[in-house]
């Protein structure tokens, strides 16, 4: 577990005075998928508090989000509800376009001090300067979670896999063992997901830390593609969007799912008639006692400076995340991960999971995201995104000779793009 | 200028001033936008920026491409498919014509939302009908969503499903048009079925396949919802990516509005050049 840092519990306090302040109105959230459910599951908690706020949650999906967002940016900040969710991988391009588009929370009473409860890799997206444009949300570090009879039936054990190689070798003999089930699914359609959380994993993304150089073809990102294509070669990685997934997970014909730990809640509320059967472990390395941890996604609340009920709204979000109550009821009942601190040291954290066969799974999970290397978005992520997903394509379908061949070309193509160097 | 052109202008003025905020400015906007760096706030005069990326860009070319693959390969056979379908429409020897006509022109009447979602389902590989069927003859099942040629298929197969029938109810007015006794005076000069299909029905229908070949090229160049809607945003990444859907992910996904400018005028002037060489290889022979 994490150490507790004092001023996490600072921020606890500071929060909860801003309850004295009786606001009373209606807000507007827009979100998607479990996380709107999430947002949903705090409304009760939130008005105990403040019972003249109404809430209202509206779930358009994580891309819908995004694109009727910068539309109504674009559009002066027309049409926006009062709070939005943001993925921070997507947060910057917001703040770059439209600096004017959000209100500084500082302003709201965000101070630095409840900003501190949170880990760095977190906030970094979320402030320019002195201005933050956002509170941190859950955060997403990767497991691994698989079906406990499938592995069994092959005689797996889940302990003894430690590197991909392995991981395909379970695969073959978990697929030989279970008729009509698959080891993975991986969204090669529209997305790079296993690429990214392999790529962080080996301490590498598209760019640099510092967000001014491109890195996506460094050894640990041509390492990652590697392996997603040799695990699609070897027919235990196959083609799956969100949906299918889903439909996959129900149909039991997958065996484990490779995501950040918010799909836990995903898992759980999708399939409830399969408690007990699943487990989790830690994502597969590269190597032999290569790292074994990686964040994908993880998200935050942004207030929208057309909002008409700002503070309301900052009463919200300041419950829902920043305070362990808030944080805790989603981790709870829907798994999305905090990344507020002090909710760390909850000790529903500590206990056994009946849904996965007891194991006190976000011990397991969070006890990996201290190890996490911070990935930086950067405002340019949508355009190296487009380009990786096309080399992704190309490689797989062995339109390169080697990964390195394929990265150099995404570099020097999101280079083209962006006029950013390509890092050394 | 004369009274009652003036009384005209003042009708028009509600119109025009509509026409001049939503057509006119934007299109002039857009232009002077193409010589703006917007990666960044604040935006600059760069002429080069944008254009002198547009002229490298492969992922521009490969949305061309893509375009151009489905313009040669997805109008010709549809267009002949319909022709086909025309000619048995309007076979004498068919039952329940008016239903049988309404049936192949249906999918046109068919929300592409609804169409694609079906689609998609139809396609999809683990649980999809199609592959289920393709299984029972033994065929491995395609990814349908995630091999680039496979999704190429598929949108072509989508979108020749939706317009086949639109473009036969076109030509099949076309054939009625022309006279029985063309037919009859060849029957009687013991020319055979097919001879008289390929030298009097082709050749007689020729401007309206015309019609046809331009309202479809057009389309193509336009094509944006089945790439959207059935492959994810033109995935498995940008194999089925046509020219509008790049257009819309410069302007609305990574927000560089003075590329997608650029692009946008790229766009129309490859539709005038097509529209040029059609115009030219349909004048009239003589």
């Amino acid at each position: 577990m994490r150490p507790t840092l004092g001023c996490a519990s600072l921020a606890l306090v500071l929060g909860m005075t801003g309850g004295a302040l009786a606001q009373s109105g209606e807000i507007t959230i827009w979100s998607w998928d479990v996380a709107a459910s999430s947002l949903q599951s705090t409304i009760e908690g939130f008005n105990a508090q403040y019972p003249d706020v109404t809430v209202t949650v509206e779930d358009l999906g994580n891309q819908q989000v995004f694109d009727r967002t910068l539309a109504g940016c674009a559009a002066g900040g027309s049409g926006l509800p009062d709070i939005i969710s943001i993925e921070n991988g997507e947060a910057e391009i917001f703040w770059n376009q439209f600096p004017d588009c959000f209100a500084n929370l500082r302003d709201l009473g965000y101070t630095e001090e409840m900003a501190s409860g949170f880990p760095d890799f977190k906030r970094t997206e979320l402030e320019v300067g002195d201005v933050a444009y956002g509170m941190p949300w859950d955060s997403g570090p990767v497991a691994m979670f698989y079906r406990r009879d499938f592995y069994e039936n092959a005689g797996v054990d889940p302990e003894s896999i430690t590197t991909w190689g392995d991981f395909i070798e379970a695969g073959q003999a978990i697929a030989e063992a279970n008729p009509g089930v698959v080891m993975g699914q991986a969204d090669f359609n529209g997305d790079t997901e296993w690429f990214r959380m392999l790529a962080n994993e080996q301490g590498c993304g598209y760019f640099t830390g510092e967000g001014d150089a491109i890195a996506v073809n460094q050894p640990g990102c041509v390492a990652a593609l590697e392996a997603v294509k040799e695990m699609a070669d070897a027919g235990i990685l196959v083609a799956g969007n969100w949906d299918e997934r889903i439909q996959a997970i129900r149909a039991e014909t997958v065996a484990s799912q490779l995501f950040g730990g918010w799909y836990e809640g995903t898992i759980r509320s999708n399939a409830p008639e399969q408690e007990g059967l699943w487990g989790v472990y830690e994502m597969p390395s590269v190597t032999e006692d290569g790292p074994r941890a990686a964040n994908l996604g993880g998200s935050a609340l942004s207030i929208t400076n057309t909002s008409d009920n700002k503070e309301a709204a900052w009463a919200y979000v300041n419950y829902t995340l920043g305070t362990n109550e808030g944080q805790v009821t989603m981790l709870r009942v829907f798994g999305l991960v905090p990344s507020l601190l002090s909710a760390l040291d909850d000790p529903y954290v500590e206990e056994g999971q009946p849904f996965w066969g007891d194991q006190a799974i976000w011990v397991d999970i969070l006890g990996t995201l201290d190890r996490v290397v911070p990935s930086r978005g950067t405002p340019f992520f949508g355009d190296a995104q487009a380009i990786i997903q096309a080399t992704q394509t190309q490689y797989i379908n062995g339109g390169f000779e080697s990964a390195q061949a394929a990265l150099d070309d995404a570099a020097s193509q999101i280079a083209l793009v962006t006029g950013l160097p390509i890092a050394e | 200028m004369r009274a009652t052109t003036r009384t005209a202008y003042g009708f028009l003025t509600p119109y025009l001033l509509i026409f001049a905020a939503f057509w006119v400015w934007p299109i002039i906007y857009s232009f002077y936008l193409s010589f703006l760096s917007t990666r960044v706030q604040p935006w600059t005069f760069n002429p080069t920026f944008n254009w002198g990326r547009l002229i490298i860009d492969p992922a521009f070319f490969n949305a061309f491409k893509n375009t151009m693959i489905i313009l040669v390969i997805q109008v010709p056979v549809m267009i002949a498919l319909a022709t086909l379908l025309a000619v048995l429409l309007n076979s004498h020897l068919l039952k329940a014509r008016g239903i049988m006509r309404f049936a192949f022109f249906a999918p046109v009447v068919v929300g592409e939302v609804a169409y694609a979602a079906v689609f998609r389902l139809m396609f999809q590989a683990d649980f999809g009908v199609i592959n289920k069927l393709l299984a029972l003859v033994g065929v491995a099942p395609i990814s349908w969503s995630s091999n680039p040629t496979a999704a190429m298929a598929l949108i072509i197969t989508a979108v020749t499903w939706r317009w086949v029938g639109y473009n036969a109810i076109i030509i099949l007015s076309g054939l009625q048009s022309i006279p029985e006794d063309v037919y009859e005076a060849a029957t009687l000069d013991k020319v055979s079925k097919t001879r008289q299909f390929f030298f009097i029905t082709l050749p007689l229908l020729r401007p309206i396949i015309l019609v046809c070949v331009v309202l479809s090229v057009i389309g193509t160049m336009q094509l944006f919802a089945e790439p959207f809607l059935i492959t994810n945003r033109g995935g498995p990444g940008g194999a089925t990516e046509t020219l509008g859907l790049f257009l819309y992910r410069q302007g609305f996904t990574v927000l560089n509005f003075g590329y997608a400018s650029a692009v946008a005028y790229t766009i129309a002037a490859i539709a005038i050049v097509i529209s040029v060489i059609n115009f030219w290889l349909g004048r009239d022979p003589k």
